[in-house]
């Protein structure tokens, strides 16, 4: 759903590696190099943001379109 | 016991300790582990989530969240002189959480959580904690207490404590031919070949795999690896909450405390008997 807080494993924090993490992935980096240079050096860690999808933004789009939806409406009347 | 320091910063402490057994080593990892206490939100009011995770998700989401810990301004609450579940200023720390989404989705950061003692925030200020799409709101209360790793993991100041036992690496120069093949296998690239003869570039790092002696042409393998049974490398690494040096320091006194308490019961007990 959302990135978890501490990976599974081990309790380290990777929350807030997250969003760096998917930038730059995004930007085309490789995922090993952007890992290390976040200091996350255990495999455990490392398969948290690796394997990561986040689905709460696939959600959201729903909540976001019933909200377009209703200003459409009251635009209308 | 000497303990000297190989590595040290702010999250990360390595430590050479000589002089001790495995016994010992095992009980200050797991003092540390289930004993040094730390805090994290353990209670929280929800006055108002219209957002997509449920309450409880939220609620479980805070209590991951390290807090940097004042352990001398703060009691346990077991320990506390209030005796009140609720709490008190001493044992526990509001924080509180109001979030709105005014113009389009955006995510809620711990850096959000407004706390009742400015020592006592989270350690890293980009931690989501949930997103909002426009017209939802968070609102909510939440209670920090000391806690302890043995009652749930939120409460362990350290996110990874393990010893080692320290590597001893013999090469016999007479029978070593320098073939090169321990340099290719070891997977940590402890070895290194110098011109006519194999050497030891960085013993900390060996995991006492062998593969080297395995690899090695002569019978019996020209190369060694052994360990010393006394002398140990202690990592740490800290979640944040407290720096690693505390960690230890504290380990140690409970550690202390713990063992003068059982001492005191044997004594009791043989003066029973006799």
């Amino acid at each position: 759903m959302i990135i978890p807080v501490r990976c599974f494993t081990c309790g380290k924090l990777i929350g807030d590696k997250w969003e760096e993490f998917a930038r730059r992935v995004k930007a085309g980096e490789e995922p090993g190099e952007v890992l290390d240079s976040l200091e996350i050096k255990r495999y455990c860690c490392r398969r948290m943001l690796l394997s990561h999808v986040e689905i709460i933004d696939e959600i959201l789009r729903f909540y976001e379109e019933a909200e377009k939806r209703k200003e459409a409406r009251n635009q209308y009347y | 016991m000497e303990i000297e320091v190989l590595e040290k910063n702010d999250v990360n402490m390595r430590l050479l300790i000589r002089g001790v057994d495995t016994p010992f080593v095992n009980a200050l990892r797991r003092t540390v582990l289930a004993e040094v206490p730390c805090m994290a939100i353990d209670e929280v009011v929800i006055i108002e989530n219209s957002s997509v995770l449920q309450d409880e998700i939220i609620a479980h989401r805070l209590g991951l969240i390290p807090l940097k810990t004042d352990l001398n301004g703060y009691n346990l609450p077991e320990e506390c002189p209030c005796k009140s579940e609720f709490g008190c200023n001493l044992c526990r720390v509001s924080l509180t959480l109001d979030a709105e989404a005014k113009e389009g989705t955006r995510t809620v950061y711990s850096g959000e959580l407004i706390s009742e003692n400015p020592d006592i925030v989270p350690v890293s200020d980009k931690i989501p904690i949930v997103k909002l799409v426009k017209e939802q709101k968070l609102k909510l209360e939440a209670y920090a207490r000391l806690g302890k790793g043995k009652k749930h993991a939120k409460w362990q100041p350290v996110s990874m404590c393990t010893y080692k036992y320290y590597p001893q690496i013999k090469i016999d120069s007479k029978r070593c031919d320098a073939c090169g093949k321990c340099v290719e296998i070891c997977p940590r690239k402890v070895l290194t070949k110098n011109v006519n003869k194999i050497e030891v570039r960085d013993l900390i790092v060996c995991t006492l795999c062998q593969d080297c002696m395995d690899v090695c042409p002569q019978n019996p393998p020209a190369i060694d690896v052994s360990w010393d049974e006394n002398t140990f490398i202690f990592n740490l690494e800290s979640t944040g909450a407290l720096p690693p040096k505390r960690i230890i320091t504290e380990a140690i006194k409970i550690l202390d405390k713990r063992l003068k308490e059982f001492i005191k019961h044997v004594k009791v007990k043989t003066r029973e008997k006799s």
